[in-house]
């Protein structure tokens, strides 16, 4: 049961990890919390279904299209929102509340193109691996498999390519950045081409891991999310790949029976805001944050 | 004249590198003592030590007799040890003059029930502070920028209201970081002058960084010298400039 | 069109823009004026109106010390949450805020025996008994009615919400204009000054989260006695976001500004329903829905766009942000 529960830990924590590490690129590089994330993921998984079921194509390649669909949706948001905001100077509440209207836009428009009903893809629901006493569903497999791969796509990206040393460096100060000559305008537009791709590729594993969606799940996707960005340590991506495997694998196993009897699972969600919460009192800055100096 | 201020083998570091490194210093009551040094020589964060910001990691810092070094700022002011800062802390959206009526201490109605049952004693101290505050603006001439909101005040203009602020507090010790930087020359001279002004008066003691070092040594009674997180030198302006040690530490091989 | 004059469809809007006008002058408190990022505002609506419903029914308590008690109640939780959390830095603590608030309505859903569960208030007395809280209040209600002679409940709930919003407003100008005052304005713009000249920030946060979460609760208390029923799911974070869209629509850091926002905000969100001209009336109703959502959302993102400062925010303030 354990290992079951860890399993199943692993797979949450990925579509977390995944969410979480396209969140805080973006809080990194331009300090916008972007409330429309979770209905940008909403955004992905429904592009997928529409590639996937309406128009019947290959599970794999209906992701790889949603998630070109996303990336493409979030630079669009870039160049008509974001960056004509920044341009007039706006301050980080005045950015913070476009995302929520942007959040609101996004989700009704989902909402009234495709409606409200659940969904699922056109993928084999019976499809089961056995490894000694874990079962895995197919969904549950590609979503680990893919995670990995993305996971470590993203680490090279950032660590060893030039690309992933600019967005840092323009993380770290963009001012000092576009004076070095870094061209910050294409940083930031690459950024969140990345950050699209990922929360496409997080919308659909959540929806497969699901089984079922509808165009309302971004938000409750969002607050776990954020949650693991913030366990990590806002602004560092590597910390927000680590809360989100601590945050998925921690709740799961948090309803294990050993430990204390378990938790009734319907409270998963909230032993991933009391962690949060208990870590934050003991290291305020995070697990992988810089410690606040004055 | 005692020590209002010891400082003993403060040790604070970060991310393994010490900042200070055992630094110990007295500061005589009612003396204008500057604590100069290279830059990286520790004496930012000598002060966020001794006011309270940052814990050392060792070492102890006694005010008036008393231990401070684990209390928190809000404590160390109110018992009388004010400092400014390096980039001053303007309350931009405030106006000017009520970012020094913020500093008058003793006012009753800072606790909200007192505005309604001390109405009067809140009303007096109020005009008191207000007429103090305007005194103050006058010197570091800014009375006609009372009713601006801070923000508006230019760099040099900001750490003037920064310094009034602090002498608004009526510290018994100042610790004033930096006070003349982006401060016009003709200013420094009055400022400078006042300060002098209150420690004849009212035995106001005054710890300042400094890099003026016409500042430095015109005004001080004592110099004290940091390089590389320890006090290497401690005398007379005429004393500290003659020690080969401290002409060494700015000329040689430097942070 | 018939009921764009309803007088009592607009007294409806009108009593929901006062409760959000009390509810909004909580966030004003915390963030207009001393700088918190709370996101987890609605649980403390959430938790007035469940300490009232609960101590109605479940101890015959009489409605009148009821209310009292839920907001000092909210009060003392929201010292609670501040004590654990005030310390941590401002993006921080808009996160664990909000997980207090999914806390809060978590177990509201699943402690059916203290709460109801999903089923809401109606489900307080136990299984089987349809339980009501409102008695005391209805008796209230006529009473006022026949005090001022006025026909209609919605009205009298109108006046009485409103009598207490505008109360709580001009009691939050009055103390915001006092150096108590000052003090959390000071927080707001920098906590480290703040520090330096003695003030005991923390202790200054502590009070501004147990007034905010005060009025949360007293807005809490008026939805209650206006719907009659609830259930947790009434308490979403959506409406600690209609709080924040109305302070920041109305103009940050002034006490005045949150009623004018709440109407705006309660007219633009009732008068859309209304719109049914081309292209809505394009649009079944359940369609038309999402549309004025999206609408709503656009008026967001537009007034971020050209009027950041808000209704009657300063630019020159703004600037300086």
């Amino acid at each position: 049961m354990f290992l079951q529960l860890l399993v199943n830990g692993l797979v949450t924590g990925s579509v977390f990890a995944i969410a979480a590490v396209g969140v805080s690129l973006i809080y990194g590089i331009l300090r916008l919390v972007n409330f429309a994330y979770g209905d940008v993921m909403a955004y992905g998984a429904c592009m997928a279904f529409l590639f996937n079921v309406t128009l019947g194509l290959q599970m794999v390649l209906s992701t790889a299209l949603a998630m070109v669909a996303t990336a493409v949706l979030s630079v669009t948001l870039e160049l008509v929102l974001w960056r004509p905001l920044r341009a007039r100077g706006a301050g980080f509440m005045s950015l913070f509340l476009a995302s929520i209207g942007l959040a609101l836009i996004l989700r009704q428009m989902l909402l009234l193109v495709a409606g409200p009903q659940s969904r699922a893809y056109d993928v084999n629901p019976y499809k089961v691996y056995v490894i000694g006493s874990v079962r895995l569903s197919g969904s549950q497999a590609i979503a680990i498999a893919v995670a990995v791969v993305a996971i470590v796509l993203v680490g090279v990206l950032l660590s060893s390519t030039s690309l992933g040393r600019t967005m840092r460096a323009v993380a770290d100060d963009r001012a000092l950045a576009a004076v070095a000559g870094v061209d910050t305008g294409r940083v930031i537009v690459l950024t969140w081409i990345v950050s699209g791709l990922l929360a496409g590729l997080a919308g659909v594993l959540a929806a497969l891991v699901q089984s079922t969606f509808d165009p309302n799940f971004g938000f409750a996707l969002l607050l776990p999310v954020f949650a693991a960005v913030v366990l990590g340590g806002i602004g560092s991506p590597y910390g927000a790949l680590l809360g989100g495997f601590v945050l998925g694998v921690v709740t799961e196993l948090s309803t294990w029976g050993g430990f204390f009897g378990g938790v009734n699972s319907v409270y998963k969600p909230v032993v991933a805001f009391a962690i949060l919460i208990g870590v934050l009192l003991v290291r305020p800055q995070g697990l992988l944050g810089r410690a606040r100096v004055v | 004249m005692s020590a209002i201020l010891e400082v003993r083998d403060v040790v604070r570091s970060f991310g393994g590198v010490r900042a200070v490194d055992g630094a110990s210093l007295d500061v005589a009551e009612g003396s204008i003592t500057s604590l100069i040094g290279p830059n990286g020589a520790g004496k930012s964060t000598l002060f966020n030590v001794v006011s309270g910001f940052l814990r050392p990691d060792a070492g102890r810092v006694v005010f008036e007799g008393r231990r401070i070094e684990r209390k928190p700022t809000y404590r160390i002011a109110q018992a009388g040890l004010v400092r400014t800062f390096q980039t001053a802390r303007a309350l931009t959206r405030l106006t000017v003059l009520d970012n020094l009526l913020l500093a008058a201490p003793r006012q009753p109605g800072e606790q909200l029930l007192r505005n309604v049952i001390s109405r009067g004693a809140v009303m007096r101290r109020e005009l008191e502070s207000r007429e103090r505050a305007k005194e103050l603006l006058a010197l570091v001439r800014l009375e006609g920028h009372a009713d601006d909101l801070a923000g508006t005040l230019s760099g040099g203009q900001r750490k003037l209201l920064d310094v009034a602020r602090a002498l608004m507090a009526g510290p018994r010790l100042v610790l004033l970081d930096e006070p003349m930087a982006g401060v016009n020359p003709t200013l420094r001279v009055q400022l400078l002058q006042h300060i002098v002004a209150l420690r004849d008066d009212l035995g106001l003691t005054v710890l300042l960084v400094e890099h003026d070092l016409d500042v430095v040594m015109r005004a001080s009674d004592r110099v004290v010298v940091m390089s590389n997180g320890v006090v290497i030198a401690e005398g007379t302006p005429a004393e500290v400039r003659a020690d080969p040690k401290v002409v060494d530490a700015y000329l040689g091989t430097g942070a | 069109m018939s009921t764009l004059a309803s007088g009592e469809f607009w007294a409806f809007v009108g009593v929901v823009a006062g409760i959000y006008t009390i509810f909004a002058l909580g966030l004003q408190l915390e963030f207009g004026f001393t700088g918190l990022l709370n996101f987890g505002h609605v649980a403390f609506m959430a938790i007035g109106a469940y300490t009232m419903a609960i101590l109605v029914v479940k101890t015959g308590l009489s409605m009148w010390i009821a209310a009292p008690v839920a907001i000092l109640t909210s009060a003392a939780i929201g010292i609670l949450l501040g004590l654990s959390t005030v310390r941590l830095r401002s993006d921080y603590f808009a996160i664990v805020t909000i997980a207090f608030s999914e806390i809060i309505r978590y177990v509201a859903t699943n402690e059916d025996r203290l709460t109801g569960g999903t089923q809401g208030t109606i489900n307080l007395a136990g299984a089987g008994e349809a339980s009501q809280y409102n008695g005391e209040w209805e008796r209230f209600q006529s009473w006022v009615q026949g005090v001022l002679h006025i026909g209609s409940k919605d009205v009298a709930m109108l006046v009485v919400v409103w009598a207490v919003a505008l109360a709580c407003t001009g009691g939050l100008y009055a103390a915001i204009r006092t150096p108590w005052g000052r003090v959390l304005k000071s927080i707001r713009e920098d906590e480290d000054a703040a520090r330096s000249l003695g003030k005991n920030v923390f202790a200054y946060k502590l009070q501004s989260l147990a007034f905010g979460s005060a009025l949360a609760g007293t807005a809490g208390l008026f939805y209650a006695w206006q719907f009659s029923f609830f259930s947790p799911g009434d308490f979403a974070p959506l409406l600690t976001f209609f709080a924040w869209m109305i302070v920041i629509l109305g103009g940050l850091g002034r006490a005045w500004s949150v009623p004018v926002g709440a109407l705006v905000f309660g007219v633009i969100f009732a008068g859309t329903r209304f719109f049914d001209f081309a292209p809505f009336s394009w649009f079944d109703s359940a369609d038309r829905a999402y549309l004025r959502l999206i609408v709503i959302g656009l008026v967001i993102v537009g007034l971020v766009f050209f009027r950041p400062q808000g209704i009657l925010g300063k630019r020159d303030e703004m600037v300086l942000e």
